[in-house]
Parts: C-alpha cells; structure tokens; sequence
C-alpha cells in the first residue's frame, strides 16, 4: 500500500512530464509508473542513455530461439546501452496475451511488432494507455522523420482521426503484390505450345480447357486441375481485375468513388466466369474445403496448371526455376484494361510506447535506428559477418556468407534477429540487399514490373483511420456482411444458388449495409483525400 | 468361450450383432491412432495428398529425428512432469483430505462446506479476473501458477467423497474411536489403505489434466524455459498455420521463404509430435485401468 502511495506521487509527476512532451493535455491518465528522468538521452549518436537504463518489451515469438539469445539484441542492447526486457507470448496465441495485458492495467513500455490494430491504436490512446508519438518523432526520430517527409501519404496513413500518431507502421515500399501472385506451370505452356500468356477470360478459360482435355501433364489421365485455389482468397482478387474492381471489398475507382465490390456488376460477372470454370471442372472441385498443404501436395503432382503462391517453386517443388511465368492479369469484355491491385506499404501498429513507460524519448531513438539503413540492415539480415560482408562498402555491396553449421538459411537468420514472421517496426531500403539479389530475384522483379507496375497497378484504398463510430459501426456490418458474402459466392460458383438470384442476394446485401459500407469508406477517404 | 446352455436362434444373432456392433466401435477407434501412427513415419507429401490412408508410405523418421534434437522439446518434458508430478501430490493432499471430511456424518456444517464448493462449479471470475488475481498474487510467470489455482477440482472432490461415503461405513470410524484412535489417525491408518482404487482414480484424472493443460501456461508464463510441452507441441505448430495465414496475403519475401521451408517440417513433425507426447499416457493407461473401472463404478452404483 505504502508503496503504491509513493508510486502514485510519482505517477502524477510522470503524467505531467509525459502530457507536457507530448503536449496533449490529456487529463485523466490513471496508470501506474515510477519515473526517473534523470538519464540523460542524447540527442544523437550512441550509446542512446549515458547510464544503463532497462525497458519493458511486448512481442510475439516464433518460438525458434530466445530474444535473450539474439544477437542482433544482444548488439542493440550493446550499442544503445537500453537493456530490453522481453516478455513474449507465442504468436498464435498473442491476441489474446495482448488483450490480457491491456486489461491488467499493468503495461510494458513498448510494444513490439504487436500488430495493433486502428480501433486498439484509438481506444487505447484515448483512454492514454499508448502515448501519442509526433513530438517524440519530431525531437527524436530523425530517421522516420525523413522518411514522414518524404512520403506524405505515409503520415496521413499512420495519424489517427484524433490528429495523434499512436504507433509507428511497417514501411515496404519495395514489395509491389497486394496479394501472392498467380503463376503459370511453365511445363503445360510449353506442351500447350503457348508462347504468349492468355490476355483475355476467354482465352484464359481456353487455356485451362486445354489443359484438361490435352492431358497437359502427359500420364494419359485426365487428372488435371487447371485452377487451384484455397478459398478463393489466393485468386479472387487476380480474377476480379479483369472486371474492373481492384479489390475484394472496398476499393475506389479512378474517380474517388468507393465501391463496396460484392454488390458490383463486375462482381456478379466475375461469379458468372468462375461458376463457368467449376462447371466444367476447370477450377479445383475441392477449392472450398482443401488447405494450402493439400493445394501443394497436388501442384507436386504435377496436376495444376494455374495456382497462387508466392514463388511458383513454392508450390511446384524443387528449385527456384524461370521457367513458370507469372499470370498476367487478364481483361474482360467490359473493360479496355485490367485494374491491378499494388500492396499498400504501409501497416500501421508496429512500435507503440505505453504510459508506463519512463523513458519515452530513448524508446523513441532505440527504434527510430530501425528505421535507417544501418538499422534496417542490422534487424533484416542480421549482424556483418555472420550471414553476409561487404564486398564493397562505399557502395554499400555485400555478399552472401555460408551459413555455419551448413542448414538452411532462413531457419538460421531467425537465431539472430526477431524480425521473422512477425511486423515487426522497419522500413525496406533497396540497399539492404544490394548485391544479395539473384538471377532469380531479379527476374520476378521484372515479371512484376512488366505484368503489373507497368500495367498501371495502383492502391486500391489507402491506409487510413475510420472515426471511433465508423469503427464501430464498420464492424457489426462486417460480421454478418462477409459471412454471408463468402457463403454466397460459393454458392453462386458452385451452383448451389443459381446466377438468376443474383438480385435477392443484392437486395439482401444492402439490407445487410452493403451500400452502408460504400458510403462510410467513401467518407473516411475524403477526409483523407482533403487531410 | 464356455456354453453352459444351448443358444436359441435369437441369442446367437444377438450375439453376432453385438459383435459387429463392436468391431465397428473398434474400427471407429483404431482407425485414426493407427493413420496418426503412419502418418508419423511417412512422407508429408503422401499424407497431404491422401495417397497414405492406412499404412505408412515413403517411409521415413525424419519426423522422429527432428522432434527429439529439439532441446526444448526434452526441456518441455521436463516441465510437465514437475508439473504433473507436483501437481497431481498437491491435488491428492487437497482432494482426498477435503473429500474424506465432507463425506462423513458427523462432520458439522458439511453441507454448508459444500454449498460454497458446489457454487465455484457454476460460477467462476472469467479470465480478466483470474489473470488479476493471479498477477496479484505475484504469481505471473512462476511454475506455481499453474499448479496452485487448480489445486482442487470440485468435480472429482464429489466423486472421491461418494467413494469414502459408500465405502467406509460409519461403524468402522467408530469402532476406531472406540480402541482410541483419533480422526487423523483413522484416516491415514485405515481409509486411504482402504482407498487405494479412487486415489488411483484421482491421480489419473489430475495427472492427465496437468498433462495436457496448456492454457494457464500460455496466459501466465512469460519465460520459455518454463513452457510444458503442451505449449512447445503449439509453437512447432504454429509454424505451419503460419504459413496456411499467408495463403494468398502478401508479405515480405524473407517471410515467405522461410514459411515455406517451415511448412514442410512442420506437417513433418506434426505428428510425431502427437506420439511422442501423448505415449506416456497412453502407456500409463492399462496399468491403472483396473482400478479405475473399480473405483469409479463403486462411486456411482452405490452412491
């Protein structure tokens, strides 16, 4: 009791000091947290703190190696002399742990790659759990700034309705796909005799007809699966470019109008082809049950002909090979060109600091490093000399190293760094990998480039902040809304309700709030458009 | 089998049919430990396929070799057996004691007792609550958080006391009155000699229970070393619902690497994982069978 009267005085202090840097005012912060502002945070250089100071950290774990054990850490905690203590909660099960934490009422002070959603971002900023960022980036986030200034749209994604910036995003300007992209089996083009893609939904139903009744894969079975997908979820967005909709659910069209897609023409068009292809068996008759493994185990069969992935060795087998071309978006009869999804870049929820936190300003610095190069480098590739050295410094070219003790690569870099599988705060600079790229890198950046960027792939709908009640209101409608959506579309495809329903299904969509859904985004992006 | 009468007609199809009726049970149950055990030892692509429905196909140990180089695997069995073993003693030292008391006559405001017990059975904090309390207690990411909150189970109290009430009879506590013995004496030296078939039942059901808990470590424990192997078993797994959730979302190419390398050892290791952690209860099982028919059964005939 004794202490927590002393640990109140204290609090009370801190929340002034806190309030009074962030210079928001706001008024009824009820949080634990003793302050000591006597370390001194340099403005510039390292160590960050002239005395050893020790932080509280929150993140999800792979469970591949202990934070304690990493060595990009170990250097960081070197470098910085900001001791993190790691408190990780299994990544499955995060969600969970993280709701937990924020209801105990007792925080760590950073949270780490927790992938905060928009509505926790503003609940827990309002209520002053998570601290407002700007002024602390201003003063002490040179990097991040630089790369705010540079990309405007970049501060408009991560500020929330409030005008405060609550966490700092994962930045990937270079990684251009919305979603996986398709792949063609380079070996039935081939014996298809195809020496250019399908540009069309007809042609494109003609080729995954050929690949059916030519025996594409050449054992005298008629086992073909010409399309394979899990859920449609892989594919859905490849196909509905070629009706003129960028997206699955909310996208806006070159004029600003948001469109709500299941209740589009383009849509009903795109039920139209696919229920086509089921029909016909051109689309896997198991695409609404099966599972990724399952999806792959019949690609190493050589039965699939068209596919999702991320690589198409991924789901073929064996080794990375140039000879399966990526899926050039096709085009429809209603539009003179595919639309083409492109990532957004920008994740919000990567880095936030809590009330709790005594030292804001060095939290601040320690992940503003992140965000350079030197930084970027350290966290994605792990320490010089480990996995990879410079060939040639000035131009920041490096080579690849072998991996010690021989295994795999990746599973080696996850010892050293905890930037794997998680989004974790970083930025991708072209840099980083200067050198490290192979043939076969380089050559799907090409495939990108001249199928998709080239092609006039663009956003479909940026990253941006509903208000609280829009929040609220956008996810009571999606809960019902996408259920019957989804349940719908596999219905329609699979023929179990025929097209000639199409409009009760639409009448029931926007009894739902379909329509309700197009107008809140519309006005969430014209704040944006105007912010 | 020993015929002491002739069978009619319709007692040997009764027979035939109750037969049938337990080869299918039979199949019903054997069919998915005999598909794990294969799967164990075959190649993933074959069991992903579902070319290997039965029997073992492109026969391989992989699976084994690389659940038992996993040091936190060993690490993790470890944990659990301090876990079960201290667990399932405390469990006894509660149940038992509080079981015995509650089940005699005598004992004055035993149904008050166990109104308060019964109440807990129905109603309980929920999780915030519990995790405060148990933050409170200074018990967050202690090996005695996952012991101490579920230290006793009302449900197998009213099992262990319909057992002494049935089977010890008033007339023996007396009789030990009589020649001067006192309560605890009576309960050591006589009911739980007599005990033995429901404190094999208790220690089963407590031991399998802190065997396969895994939620309160996945709330409470911050510190690996401290997982049980329940939790170890869900990280390797979530290694490959990692890669099921990218299906189709776009994400670094770093990640998608190393997912997909992932994916491949972890449907290997996926069911290894199942054997090597569910065998030594499985093994356990017919040891204490006999027991716990017997003490179960007299709980609820009798009771």
């Amino acid at each position: 009791m004794q202490q927590k009267r002393k640990g109140f005085a204290l609090l009370v202090s801190a929340t002034m000091l806190v309030g009074l840097l962030a210079g928001c005012g706001s008024s009824d912060n009820n949080k634990e947290g003793g302050a000591s502002p006597s370390v001194e945070v340099s403005k510039e250089g390292f160590p960050i703190v002239n005395e050893k100071i020790s932080l509280t950290m929150m993140a999800p774990d792979v469970g591949l190696q202990n934070w304690n054990n990493m060595a990009v850490l170990q250097q960081m905690e070197e470098k910085t002399n900001i001791k993190m203590v790691y408190n990780n909660a299994p990544k499955d099960s995060f969600e969970t742990k993280k709701n937990l934490v924020f209801a105990s009422g007792e925080y760590p002070d950073v949270f780490y790659a927790a992938g905060l959603t928009p509505a926790e971002q503003m609940n827990y900023g309002e209520q002053g759990i998570l601290v407002p960022l700007e002024d602390l980036i201003e003063k002490h986030a040179p990097n991040f700034k630089k790369v705010l200034d540079e990309n405007p749209g970049v501060r408009k994604s991560i500020t929330a309705p409030d005008g405060h910036i609550y966490s700092l995003p994962v930045v990937e300007f270079n990684q251009p796909w919305y979603r996986n992209p398709m792949w063609y089996n380079g070996d039935f083009l081939k014996k298809l005799g195809y020496d250019k893609l399908p540009a069309t939904t007809e042609e494109l139903y003609t080729f995954l007809k050929r690949v059916k009744d030519e025996d594409a894969n050449g054992n005298g079975k008629a086992d073909e699966i010409p399309l394979s997908s899990v859920n449609l979820r892989d594919i859905r967005t490849w196909l509905l470019g070629a009706y003129g909709i960028y997206e699955e659910e909310i996208y806006v069209d070159d004029k600003d109008v948001v469109h709500y897609t299941p209740i589009e023409n383009g849509y009903k068009e795109y039920l139209t082809f696919l229920n086509r292809l089921w029909k016909e068996k051109l689309l896997d008759q198991e695409t609404f049950s099966q599972t990724a493994e399952q999806k792959k185990a019949k690609a190493q069969n050589n039965q699939v002909a068209l596919f999702s992935d991320w690589h198409a060795y991924m789901t073929l087998g064996g080794e990375q090979s140039m000879d399966d071309p990526m899926f050039a978006p096709v085009k429809s009869d209603m539009v003179d060109a595919p639309v083409i999804a492109k990532n957004r870049g920008v994740t919000t929820g990567a880095f936030s600091i809590s009330s709790s936190n005594a030292y804001p300003e060095a939290s601040m610095r320690w992940v503003d490093y992140l965000y350079g190069y030197e930084g970027a480098l350290l966290f994605n590739k792990g320490p010089e000399g480990t996995l990879w050295k410079y060939t040639d410094k000035a131009s920041l070219t490096k080579e690849y190293l072998p991996v010690p003790g021989g295994g795999d690569r990746e599973d080696y870099r996850a010892t050293l760094t905890p930037n794997y599988g998680i989004p974790a705060p970083t930025i991708s600079i072209p840099e980083t990998s200067k050198g490290l790229l192979t043939e076969f890198d380089s050559w799907v950046e090409n495939e990108s480039k001249t199928k998709l960027l080239d092609k006039g792939a663009r956003i479909p709908y940026p990253t941006l902040f509903l208000t609280a009640e829009e929040q609220a209101e956008v996810t009571t409608l999606t809960s019902d809304l996408t259920t019957y959506v989804r349940q719908m579309e596999a219905k329609f495809i699979t023929g179990a309700e025929p097209m000639a329903n199409w409009d009760s299904y639409i009448k029931t969509v926007n009894k739902m709030g379909g329509q309700r859904m197009a107008e809140i985004y519309q006005a969430a992006y014209d704040r944006w458009k105007e912010s | 089998m020993v015929t002491t009468f002739k069978e009619s007609k319709r007692d040997k199809l009764f027979l035939a049919l109750n037969y049938l009726y337990l080869t299918v049970a039979l199949v019903l149950v054997l069919y998915p430990l005999l598909y794990i055990v294969s799967a164990s030892i075959s190649s993933p692509q074959y069991v992903n396929t579902g070319e290997m429905w039965l029997f073992p196909k492109g026969f391989t140990l992989d699976g084994y070799k690389l659940v038992f180089d996993n040091p936190k695997i060993w690490n993790g069995y470890m944990n659990t057996v301090i876990y079960t073993v201290l667990g399932t003693l405390l469990n006894l030292v509660v149940t038992l004691p509080a079981a015995y008391a509650l089940s005699r006559s005598d004992f004055v405001g035993r149904n008050l007792f166990m109104g308060m017990f019964l109440v807990t059975m129905f109603f309980n904090g929920g999780l915030i609550p519990s995790y405060l309390l148990i933050k409170n207690l200074g018990l967050i990411n202690t090996m005695g958080a996952l012991i101490l909150p579920v230290a006793a189970s009302v449900w197998n109290i009213i099992v262990a006391r319909t057992f002494f009430h049935s089977t010890i009879p008033k007339e023996l506590q007396e009789a030990a009155h009589i020649d001067g013995s006192t309560n605890m004496n009576l309960f050591i030296r006589i009911v739980l000699p007599l005990s033995m078939p429901i404190i094999a039942v208790m220690a089963l059901f407590y031991g399998v229970s802190h065997w396969n808990s895994y939620f309160p470590a996945l709330i409470y424990l911050n510190d690996e070393s401290k997982y049980p192997l329940q939790m170890v078993l869900r990280q390797i797994l979530v290694l490959q619902e990692m890669s099921a959730e990218t299906t189709g979302a776009a994400i670094s190419g770093d990640i998608a690497e190393a997912m997909n390398n992932k994916a491949e050892i972890a449907s290997l290791v996926k069911y290894a994982v199942i054997i090597v952690s569910t065998l030594p209860i499985v093994i356990l099982y017919p040891f204490l069978q006999r027991y716990f028919v017997q003490g179960v059964m007299i709980g609820s005939v009798k009771g």
